[in-house]
């Protein structure tokens, strides 16, 4: 068998052992999506890498933390990572960054497009707008539309991640989809209205 | 049929993969009879047009090598901080073992300086099972080593006199009648009582001669 086709609760019996390749197998499996919502909650490519690297720190250091009766191991890490990301809004004031920078620190660069040039610099704008808008949803709503909308979960699966009833995740991603469309709505329609003036 | 406040609720789900199909019927069917809902969901599938672009944008994001590289570290260190259980298990009781065995050895040796050979009495039930049972002409002669206290051995029925000198003298308590599973004969009145009893134990462990003492003697080692 493959160690890709390896279920979970194997890889890890294995990677507690100390069998690297079965962790990396984990670990690439896991990290990108856990990245991606560290980034997405926090804003900081450097808070998000280090919400990762903890949440598999705790898998090499106490993987009894993790019980599979009490569910899959994407959502034990998806519960680790959300209390990291949590302590780091308690702590921190939110991270914006100037400039929109991959995750290794280099100028993001715009994938090749058969856009115009103008055309780049509306659509880099508006994912810029609604980066900003996404980050500043209230955390519980925030987390609600990254995983749900931004990481297309089902309402299970995010509840599985949040560890909270659907309904609590249903009724989180209402209120932020409401705000998201306030927010996105005003900055639509302040070109309209400055263009509109103009005339 | 959806209201405008259930559409609020789960209208704006119907564009997503697991939406309730009827449930999102009845949201599109509400949206076209009513203006201000049908513009909230217009509203909101710009929004997810957008939410999409901000997706696809950072869809192949992912932690830097640099998180890997830290972890296999530290996963390593880990392993080689660590003594397999198994390893340690079989050490100690390897030890453990060892330990048992030299000191075994060390008592025997020290009880065979200062005892001698030494038959447990423990074996004397053993001995009596695998004794013959037989009976020979010299039965009277049997009677009255079996009888009276003796200063010498009667050899038993079909056993012969061992050359070997090292044999064994064995005491035991025993009824009088189990003697004659040794092959001899027994007063059927006295058989049930009690009498001490030496055997001399061969080599190979068989009973090869008796005795018979009223009085219980300490266990002696011969020649």
């Amino acid at each position: 068998m493959k160690i890709l086709d390896e279920k979970p609760d194997a890889l890890l019996k294995r990677a507690v052992r100390g069998d690297e390749q079965a962790f990396l197998a984990l670990y690439r499996r896991h990290q990108s999506a856990l990245y991606r919502y560290a980034l997405r909650m926090t804003g900081s490519p450097w808070a998000a890498e280090e919400v990762v690297q903890e949440v598999f720190l705790v898998l090499i250091r106490e993987p009894q933390k993790y019980q599979a009766e009490r569910g899959e191991l994407g959502a034990f890490l998806y519960g680790v990572a959300r209390n990291r990301v949590m302590k780091h809004l308690e702590k921190a004031p939110r991270e914006l960054s100037l400039d929109v920078m991959n995750t290794d620190g280099s100028a993001w660069n715009e994938p090749e497009d058969p856009l115009t040039p103008m055309m780049i610099a509306e659509k880099r704008e508006r994912i810029e707008q609604v980066r900003e808008a996404v980050l500043g949803l209230p955390a519980d709503f925030r987390e609600a539309v990254v995983l749900c909308e931004l990481e297309e979960m089902s309402y299970e699966e995010a509840a599985g991640a949040c560890g909270c009833p659907i309904g609590t995740i249903r009724s989180r991603l209402h209120r932020g989809r409401a705000l998201l469309l306030a927010k996105l709505e005003l900055l639509r329609d302040a070109p309209r209205r400055a263009s509109a003036g103009a005339k | 049929m959806m209201n405008c406040e259930e559409f609020e609720l789960r209208g704006l789900d119907l564009d997503r993969a697991d939406a309730d199909p009827q449930e999102a019927a009845a949201a599109v069917q509400h949206a076209q009879s009513c203006g201000r809902c049908n513009a909230m969901l217009e509203s909101w599938r710009e929004v997810k047009g957008d939410l999409r672009l901000l997706r696809e944008s950072t869809r192949l994001d992912s932690a830097p090598a640099r998180v890997e590289m830290r972890l296999k570290q530290e996963l390593r260190t880990r392993r080689e901080a660590r003594v397999p259980r198994s390893t340690v298990v079989v050490a100690s009781w390897a030890l453990a073992a060892t330990a048992v065995l030299v000191a075994s050895v060390g008592w025997l040796q020290t009880r065979h300086k200062s005892q001698g050979p030494v038959v447990s009495s423990s074996n004397a039930r053993q001995i009596s099972n695998i004794a013959p049972k037989t009976l020979n002409d010299d039965s009277d002669e049997m009677l009255l080593a079996a009888d009276y206290d003796s200063a010498t051995f009667t050899q038993l029925p079909a056993s012969l006199p061992s050359a070997s000198s090292d044999e064994s003298i064995l005491e035991v308590r025993m009824q009088r009648g189990a003697l004659e599973r040794f092959g001899l004969p027994v007063d059927p009145d006295r058989a049930s009582e009690f009498v001490d009893v030496d055997f001399l134990v061969g080599e190979d462990g068989q009973p090869q001669a008796v005795r018979l003492h009223q009085n219980s003697q300490v266990m002696t080692t011969t020649q």
